[in-house]
């Protein structure tokens, strides 16, 4: 009997949080959504930001452009060095002390606080290396705070591919590198395809890496690498903090919610395709 | 010389526990040795480290010399003993490609790039498999939707790729069938003629039926090593006699 009352317990708490959760999550958006569409036009779309103080008119198109290319640098600064680190723990690295000295490395970067990075890309990046406030310097920021999540989830990756399997392509003679880009790397690749569209998702997001490093207030969309660059969450957040425009604030927030489910059921199609096939 | 590989006071340690103890046993060449032993006594190891898959592990540690060829294998690269020394494991492992890829893997990345000697590689191996017969209309299936006996066939022809001197395999048998046994058994003594086949096994009637030459592993330590027959029908150690017939193990 008191077993019994201790089950229907748990199944309620769990159920009571799941509906809380959904709740939650559909009410946000539906919220922001309703908000956010009145007003929301091509024009808001493709139009620089107007008016004075800026953003009470005209549109967020540099914003958009600019939080695009962010995301990319920074998915691909933090993939290429994610999948490196994932290889080496993996296959390579023999030594469990430097092994665990690199896990503790990975966990303590995704607890750096995301505005302490920032500080760190604008004393690094943009003095020291003088790359200046830049797409370059704001993706790599946000490169490294996406990092660790790519990194545990595309190692994750690699170990639940049966050691068996590897061993038998090395008992054929074969060097680690072949095996790697012939056999691992076609099996994981949507993993670590729908990993990194995940942690761009995050890095889209996120405004207190660029602040100092890439994002500004106001700039047409940018010619390369090396020029600053609006951003969505940034812009947005010029748009509440100075009382700008709360009206704009809800369509800039629709369109970041937009991209950033984009980007989400990117993952999943990817998940669901590799189920299927 | 009749022996191809011979191995001299060989110990393994993992982290600190001693799996093999000063194994000495010279394989010869062309035949089948079987190794034979209770769960746990370091057989399979032992045959792991003959082509340096004992290296993987990280905690293995390896004492002693093993020499192929009167050759020390450990100057040489992992990749060039592999090479020489081809393994099967015990659980059938086919690559997630195609059986044609499969088969085609490893010459590759030797170095064929002939459409013609690939495909002739390809039929010759599985011929010797006999496995040709039952795949030569669907060489593009997926090779994990073989049966669990086509795929061990399937994984000794393409172990067989890489054209080694010495076969290793590590209880082929254990996950199948009384048929795919035999025919597995069958091949093997084919094989036997052309390779030198050591294979690790728990099924004592298996060693009888193919091995010219076993060796019981007790305890990490070499009991017994002689001719098949000799050392069913006339065990020179307590131990040995114990075991086949059945008292522990």
């Amino acid at each position: 009997m008191k077993r019994t009352n201790k089950h229907l317990g748990i199944k309620l708490w769990s159920i009571l949080s799941g509906s809380i959760l959904i709740f939650l999550v559909l009410y946000m958006n539906i919220y922001i959504f309703s908000k956010g569409k009145e007003g929301l036009s091509i024009d808001f779309l493709m139009d620089m930001p107007k008016g004075f103080p800026l953003g009470t008119d005209g549109g967020i198109f540099p914003a958009i452009i600019g939080s695009i290319y962010f995301t990319s640098i920074a998915c691909f600064f933090a993939g290429m060095i994610a999948i490196a680190t994932a290889i080496y723990l993996n296959f390579y690295c023999t030594n469990k002390r430097i092994y665990g000295g690199i896990h503790m490395v990975i966990q303590s970067t995704a607890g750096i606080p995301s505005i302490v990075l920032g500080l760190f890309g604008y004393t690094f990046l943009v003095v020291h290396l003088n790359f200046g406030i830049s797409l370059l310097s704001g993706g790599m920021v946000l490169g490294i705070m996406i990092f660790p999540f790519i990194e545990v989830k595309v190692e994750k990756a690699f170990q639940e591919i049966s050691k068996e399997l590897i061993y038998a392509s090395y008992a054929l003679g074969i060097s680690k590198a072949y095996t790697f880009f012939k056999i691992i790397l076609p099996i994981c690749f949507g993993e670590i395809i729908s990993a990194i569209a995940l942690a761009g998702g995050f890095a889209m997001g996120a405004v207190a890496p660029i602040i100092f490093t890439g994002g500004v207030l106001y700039a047409p969309e940018p010619k390369g690498i090396f020029s600053p660059a609006m951003a969505l969450p940034y812009h947005l957040y010029i748009l509440i903090g100075e009382g700008i425009s709360i009206e704009n604030a809800y369509k800039t927030a629709a369109v970041l919610l937009v991209l950033l489910l984009v980007l989400n059921s990117f993952s999943i199609f990817i998940g669901l395709f590799r189920k299927v096939e | 010389m009749d022996h191809i590989i011979e191995t001299k006071d060989l110990s393994i340690y993992f982290d600190q526990k001693k799996i093999l103890d000063k194994i000495n046993i010279k394989i010869k060449e062309n035949k089948i040795t079987a190794i034979i032993g209770p769960s746990g006594c370091g057989k399979s190891t032992f045959i792991k480290s003959l082509n340096k898959m004992v290296h993987e592990e990280k905690n293995a540690t390896i004492d002693g010399e093993i020499l192929l060829h009167g050759k020390n294998i450990n100057g040489m690269e992992k990749e060039i003993v592999r090479e020489k020394i081809g393994m099967v494991f015990q659980n059938p492992m086919p690559f997630p490609l195609s059986i044609y890829d499969n088969m085609i893997y490893a010459p590759i990345y030797y170095g064929i790039k002939d459409k013609e000697k690939l495909g002739n590689i390809v039929k010759q191996k599985l011929i010797i498999a006999g496995l040709y017969d039952e795949v030569k209309n669907n060489m593009k299936m997926q090779a994990t939707k073989l049966s669990g006996g086509q795929q061990q066939r399937l994984c000794i022809a393409r172990a067989l790729t890489v054209e080694p001197e010495i076969l290793l395999l590590d209880e082929p048998c254990s996950a199948l069938d009384v048929k795919n046994t035999a025919n597995i058994e069958e091949m093997l003594k084919k094989l036997s003629h052309q390779y030198t086949i050591v294979i690790v096994t728990h099924n004592l009637a298996q060693a009888k039926r193919i091995a010219q030459y076993t060796a019981f592993i007790l305890n990490g330590e070499i009991i017994e090593y002689d001719e098949t027959k000799k050392l069913f029908e006339n065990p020179q150690d307590e131990r040995t006699k114990q075991y086949i017939e059945g008292i522990f193990g």
